[in-house]
């Protein structure tokens, strides 16, 4: 009887573990009551072949791909077409950027990695701006767009220059890494972010003409307050948008 | 016995646990959207359905997607996405569940499938119209407990439309600028003349501009050819340029730079349509041809450039000289 208890248990064990390990099994849908998809993608395999005589790039199971006409239009679309198979893929490892208990005259830095995979026509970009200042959510206050050292070193949306001092008081960003603007030099030097409530221009922050993947940046925000900042929690949301070339 | 089980009961607790608990990291979001460019060509009165694949391989998300028109930011290839929608092209999502600028929820390693509707009005004019399709993820609306900056993603697929009755397109291209980047560059008689060292790096640069009413693709090559009748081809990579704008033109690279260590020579200090490697010597002639498709004008420039060993030639004569001062102490001291 206890024997039988006791596979019972094991049998129960087993079988808990195995639906906890389990995972989704993901289906295409090729037809609702509301609509029906021609032309669903089930990419199987790809990539360039070549021989002395030839050479082919090619997608097992894409449909979607080349160029087609009809009367009264022509799309070119797909990887074919842009010969690539790496599709444009954008991501940022940390959209929450704490920057703790601010405490003036005391630069507070936090940092997020932007990276950008692509294999068509090459070019990319990346761009930010903010939704307006660091501000408190009130909007009573807010944290002013960083002037760097001031003077000769007096940076814009543009240009960036040294940010050593701590009394440049603001909010600003430096990049390092892959495709980055030349005027950071090294990790002194910042930017302020264009404000899109001052209806200016958002500013390139990576871009290339290479074909590449994993291209990887690293954005380093720093704030730095002034012993007359009021205190509160300041908010911003700094929006980047990726996008190919055409 | 007691004791036997209830630490089996709590051995299995644990295991549980530790087989159901996953890493918490910080918030991400990685997005891919494909095809990554769309280009049409339509007449007036007839509308297209696109399918775009939009993945999330990051955190679950809140997405929304919206279609803006752009312009050239420069010759480099960039754009400049503008803030409010105009054109006569209409848009609009074939999805049953949602349409432009609703919002919808999307799991990690999730796909959504966008069937984007591009409709060309009856009499919207001819020309080129010039779209992206953005979707980007929705910002928490919560209040943070710290200062805090919220990072916002938006991935883009550009859409180039030509709109024409007749399907001709107006083809106007020319050459602004094909000239190589020289270390020295010297005017004689109104002509200017280029030179290098025999072990530099040639940057070149190809600059064209399209002045017609629709974008073109120039195909073609650039070709080096040397006194001594040594001869190297550079395919042209085949990139879109827009109406009324100029662009940098690139051509299959020999080799990839590296500029992070040479941040002072001229090819990393600018963007450039192709770099040549090799050992120089004498006159070099660099010309390209280029073409936009069939039934289309063929345009092509041409410079030059001179190459010396200058390094080994002054190497050469401090080598000389000090072997000179040498000769000259010893047989003084004798």
């Amino acid at each position: 009887m206890t024997k039988i208890k006791s596979f019972l248990i094991l049998l129960f064990i087993i079988m808990t573990c195995s639906l906890l390990t389990f995972k989704s099994v993901l289906a295409i849908n090729m037809e609702s009551p509301l609509f029906k998809i021609q032309y669903g993608e089930i990419g199987i395999a790809g990539g360039n072949k070549a021989s002395d005589n030839y050479s082919l790039s090619d997608t097992v199971g894409q449909t979607a791909a080349g160029q087609f006409n009809s009367t009264g239009y022509i799309v070119k679309a797909g990887f074919q077409y842009l010969h690539s198979i790496i599709p444009f893929r954008f991501s940022i490892s940390n959209t929450n950027i704490n920057f703790g208990t601010l405490i003036a005259n005391t630069p507070q830095t936090a940092t997020t990695v932007l990276t950008v995979s692509f294999g068509a026509a090459g070019q990319y970009q990346v761009t930010a701006i903010e939704e307006g200042k660091l501000r408190t959510l009130n909007e009573a206050n807010n944290i002013p767009d960083t002037q760097c050292d001031g003077g000769a070193n007096t940076c814009s949306e543009s240009l960036a220059k040294p940010w050593t001092s701590s009394s440049g008081y603001g909010f600003g960003y430096n990049m390092s890494g892959n495709d980055v603007p030349t005027d950071f030099v090294d990790s002194t030097y910042f930017r302020p972010f264009p404000d899109r409530t001052e209806n200016e221009s958002p500013a390139v922050v990576m871009s290339s003409t290479n074909v590449g993947k994993n291209r990887q940046a690293t954005m380093t925000f720093k704030v730095n307050i002034s012993p007359i900042q009021p205190a509160g929690k300041y908010q911003t949301i700094i929006n980047f948008v990726a996008t190919p070339s055409f | 016995m007691k004791i036997f089980r209830f630490l089996f009961v709590i051995f299995i607790f644990y295991f549980l646990f530790f087989i159901s608990s996953k890493n918490i990291n910080a918030q991400q979001v990685s997005l891919s959207l494909s095809p990554p460019l769309i280009e049409t060509v339509i007449k007036p009165g007839k509308s297209i359905l696109v399918a775009y694949t939009l993945v999330n391989y990051a955190d679950p998300v809140i997405l929304s997607t919206k279609v803006l028109p752009f312009q050239p930011k420069n010759n480099f290839g960039q754009i400049k996405i503008k803030e409010e929608f105009d054109g006569p092209i209409r848009f609009s999502l074939d999805n049953a569940d949602f349409n432009l600028g609703q919002e919808f929820f999307l799991k990690t390693n999730d796909r959504q499938q966008l069937l984007l509707r591009i409709r060309v009005p009856e009499g919207a004019p001819e020309g080129d119209y010039y779209y992206t399709l953005l979707a980007e993820t929705q910002p928490p609306t919560a209040q943070a407990e710290k200062t805090t900056s919220f990072a916002k993603a938006t991935i883009g697929s550009n859409i180039l439309i030509t709109v024409t009755e007749s399907g001709k397109v107006d083809i106007k291209p020319k050459i602004v600028l094909f000239e190589v980047l020289p270390r020295y560059r010297f005017s004689f008689f109104g002509k200017k003349i280029n030179f290098f060292d025999s072990t530099d790096l040639i940057p070149l640069v190809l600059v064209v501009e399209n002045k017609g009413k629709n974008l073109i693709k120039p195909e073609g090559q650039i070709i080096l050819k040397g006194n001594f009748g040594e001869k190297a081809k550079f395919d042209i990579v085949s990139q879109n340029i827009l109406s009324q704008s100029q662009r940098l033109i690139t051509a299959t690279p020999s080799a990839e730079i590296d500029c992070s260590t040479l941040s002072n020579i001229k090819a990393c200090q600018s963007p450039i349509s192709l770099v040549i490697h090799g050992f120089f010597l004498g006159f070099y002639q660099l010309s390209t041809s280029l073409i936009f498709g069939e039934n289309s004008p063929q345009i092509s420039a041409s410079t030059s450039f001179f190459a010396f060993p200058l390094k080994i030639f002054v190497g050469l004569v401090i080598v000389l000289a000090i072997a000179v001062i040498i000769i000259k102490r010893f047989t003084t001291e004798e």
